[in-house]
């Protein structure tokens, strides 16, 4: 069956090669843009994340390999986005956000659940960024300790502790709300 | 005692080889608090999974998605070249920002004005009439001239499904929305004349934007699906 909406037949138009790594970057995007607001607290500063991984993405595309993991390579380019950029926003958030008053990331629920729900957002923009980031890659992006360690680059025994560090603040924070 | 911290976790994660996970049940079996440490992980684990689960169900904002269509599909959003810098955005209001790259081209492209002119002939009170009538049945953000001397803004649905429509001129513009009668006026702001560099835009041009995003039920529509309610005649979808 052939379609022919103007995106396809755009689409059509470009090389098979660089056709194939945009579509499996947009393909990648809903689950980087949840592990950038993750990581960023909130929704604003979380696509602005996505977009400056895409243009670096897209800038390296040639440092890929084809045949290796690109959702791996894009999860490291977006987690060294945010270390590198980490400073500033820590200091903003520091200035500007009541870490109290709730960043609510998300999704909706009923008023209980969203209760709960903005307490997690508040435990997590609570945790040291190494922390966040460990327990974001393998509690809800579910990738194994190892791969973890390769995105973030460093040795699997550091990642490991980080996440245990990580996991007995969240639950001390959430402590009554399971 | 040889069962860590972080055995625990790893076994509630099941990351743990089968003999080192047996170590651990058998730990457990031993002892009622570490079971209920495994526990209180897996609680953790399905706490987070149910709070950002959502998030990778949602749709992408149409500006992330226009970085990966060929560039002659539409015109570039502005590069973010950093968090900060993306923050302020020269001035631009925290709820504008996030709209910034997908207005911007449209923006910048005002500031090439040409003459207004004030549109005629009779229409209902508060509808659109006349040339602006005809900018927002046919004018679509991506292909607009960029001489036009009404530029639409952005497009987008509000609660309910109806198509909506910022539009500005050289010294005023607002949100239209599209009923059976035609294009009923929202909202009317008396603008000040835009000048300075690609962001700069007067105060008024932010109140517009901002009424937009509190009148819109998602984000903006993109090129394609601005084209497609085009073709509807902007009916609901």
């Amino acid at each position: 069956m052939k379609r022919t909406s103007p995106s396809v037949s755009s689409a059509e138009r470009r090389g098979t090669l660089s056709e194939s790594f945009e579509n499996q970057v947009l393909g990648l995007l809903p689950r980087l843009r949840r592990f950038a607001i993750g990581l960023a607290g909130s929704r604003a500063d979380g696509d602005d994340l996505c977009q400056m991984t895409i243009e670096r993405a897209l800038a390296r595309r040639d440092q890929w390999q084809e045949g290796t993991r690109l959702d791996s390579w894009m999860y490291r380019i977006m987690r060294n986005i945010f270390i590198d950029e980490g400073r500033a926003t820590t200091r903003r958030r520091e200035t500007f956000v009541d870490p109290d008053a709730g960043l609510s990331v998300g999704g909706e629920g009923g008023q209980e659940a969203a209760v709960e729900l903005s307490m997690v957002d508040r435990a997590m923009a609570r945790l040291p960024e190494d922390q966040r980031e460990a327990v974001l890659l393998v509690m809800v992006e579910g990738w194994s300790y190892k791969e973890a360690a390769e995105i973030v680059g460093c040795p699997v025994g550091t990642l490991n502790s980080r996440l245990v560090r990580g996991r007995d603040a969240l639950m001390a924070m959430l402590e009554g709300a399971q | 005692m040889s069962v860590t911290e972080e055995m625990l976790a790893a076994y509630a994660d099941g990351a743990l080889d089968p003999a080192a996970a047996q170590e651990v049940e058998a730990a457990m079996a031993a002892d009622p608090a570490l079971a209920r440490k495994v526990e209180a992980h897996r609680g953790l684990k399905a706490m987070l999974s149910a709070h950002y689960a959502p998030l990778a169900e949602e749709s992408v904002p149409p500006h992330l998605a226009a970085l990966l269509v060929p560039k002659d599909a539409g015109e570039a959003p502005a590069e973010v070249v950093s968090l900060a810098a993306a923050r302020q955005k020269r001035g631009l209001a925290p709820v504008v920002r996030r709209w910034a790259p997908l207005v911007g081209p449209a923006l910048a492209a005002s500031l090439i004005l040409a003459l207004w002119q004030p549109w005629q002939g009779r229409t209902p009170d508060g509808y659109a009439g006349g040339d602006l009538a005809a900018a927002l049945d046919t004018q679509l953000v991506a292909d607009q001239p960029a001489d036009a001397p009404t530029r639409i803004l952005l497009s987008f649905e509000r609660e309910g499904g109806d198509l909506c429509r910022a539009w500005r001129a050289s010294d005023e513009g607002g949100i239209a929305c599209r009923d059976t009668t035609g294009w009923k006026i929202e909202r009317q702001f008396a603008l000040g004349e835009a000048q300075g560099s690609e962001y700069r835009q007067a105060g008024s041009e932010t109140d517009l934007l901002a009424a937009a995003q509190d009148m819109a039920a998602g984000g903006a529509l993109d090129a394609d699906a601005e084209r497609a309610a085009r073709e509807r005649r902007w009916a609901k979808p």
